[in-house]
């Protein structure tokens, strides 16, 4: 077979190719040493994003059937479930491996959503429609590094006749103590 | 090359061709690694994994058991199946075998590429756009098909696939220098 362009490396990485042509790839690159550096390459990513996000590193929005990964995996959660609108008072022990705010938001015939933090926008972000609530998951390690603070999100569903507010959470964070 | 390497080994024998068999083994071994982590998702079994398919590839072309030493990746691939298979079932025999003939073999330092350092990551990622951090992390948290993670996502595994390749080519141009942080 000729060498296998990033694509496919990444598919075969993922489980997504059939039995043959997953073999016809494997005896390819035992034998190549270009396609075993790009797919050398491919682990590295994955490894430093799951690493990155393992560590608290990074703000995300997830998914529902992503946290209960998350927690099948014994991974010790700390999830602030907030109403539409609503507030909460919120603080981060050391224990905590992953931080999730579970913003609960009608969702129905909504097709996107900007989140907004403070005074920055976050386009297109990712949720489940069925499930009835958008879940942030925010840098732990820069929490962790924060005073006392008040911290407000806002949904936003974007629309072709513009835009409307879904709903307004108030986050009062203090340090662990 | 590999098969040239596999042959002079072959022929040496009962002498050791010491450096055809460091050659090979630098060669391959990191590939053999790559199919063990592919496999079995897990570091150290996909270290055991090589040093057994390493070992006992070497001590089969030292024996002559290899029918044709310039087929000697068909023969690895070979054995990276059924010992990965066996690691499956649990196997003891491999270690058996690591024990038998691990200290005869001078085993090379192999180049395993360096980690990633995370923090560049992280700083590559906040660049992306929303859904192509979220699809990555969907990804490669767990190393999720498109099927999956488009189903808790309400997309097409097509549409995955399609901002997940987007994804990674802006992850990759950040990360190794292209418009990096």
């Amino acid at each position: 077979m000729s060498h296998a362009d990033r694509a496919t490396l990444v598919a075969y990485w993922l489980g997504e190719l059939d039995e043959s042509q997953e073999a016809a790839i494997e005896e390819h690159y035992l034998g190549c040493a270009e396609c075993s550096a790009q797919l050398a390459e491919v682990e590295a990513l994955a490894d430093g994003v799951r690493r990155a996000f393992a560590g608290g590193l990074i703000r995300a929005v997830v998914t529902p059937r992503f946290v209960e990964q998350l927690r099948s995996r014994g991974l010790r959660l700390r999830e602030y479930r907030v109403p539409c609108p609503g507030s909460v008072n919120c603080s981060v022990a050391p224990e905590v491996d992953v931080l999730l705010s579970r913003l609960q938001v009608p969702l129905e015939g909504v097709e996107r959503i900007d989140l907004i933090v403070g005074d920055r926008r976050f386009e297109d972000v990712a949720f489940d429609a069925a499930s009835g609530e958008v879940v942030v998951a925010p840098s732990i390690a820069y929490i962790r590094t924060m005073p006392a603070y008040r911290n407000v999100m806002r949904l936003v569903a974007v629309e072709a006749g513009g835009e409307r507010v879904l709903g307004e959470y108030t986050f009062h964070h203090s340090p662990h103590s | 090359m590999e098969g040239d390497l596999a042959r002079r080994i072959a022929e040496a024998a009962p002498r050791i061709d010491a450096e055809a068999e460091a050659d090979l083994y630098r060669r391959l071994a990191p590939r053999v690694r790559l199919y063990g982590r592919r496999h079995l998702r897990d570091d150290e079994e996909a270290y055991d994994l090589m040093q057994h398919v390493m070992i006992a590839t070497i001590e089969k072309l030292r024996a002559g058991e290899v029918r044709e030493p310039e087929r000697v990746v068909s023969f690895v691939f070979g054995m990276c199946r059924m010992v990965t298979m066996e690691m499956r079932r649990g196997d003891r025999r491999r270690d058996e075998l690591l024990e038998k003939y691990g200290a005869d073999l001078e085993i090379a330092d192999i180049a395993i590429a360096p980690r990633l350092d995370e923090a560049r990551v992280a700083a590559c990622l906040e660049r992306l756009a929303e859904r192509e951090r979220t699809v990555l992390i969907l990804s490669f948290y767990e190393d999720e098909p498109a099927e999956r993670v488009g189903v808790t996502l309400g997309l097409s595994a097509g549409n995955v696939r399609v901002i997940r390749h987007r994804a990674i080519e802006h992850l990759r141009d950040c990360v190794m220098g292209k418009g990096g942080p």
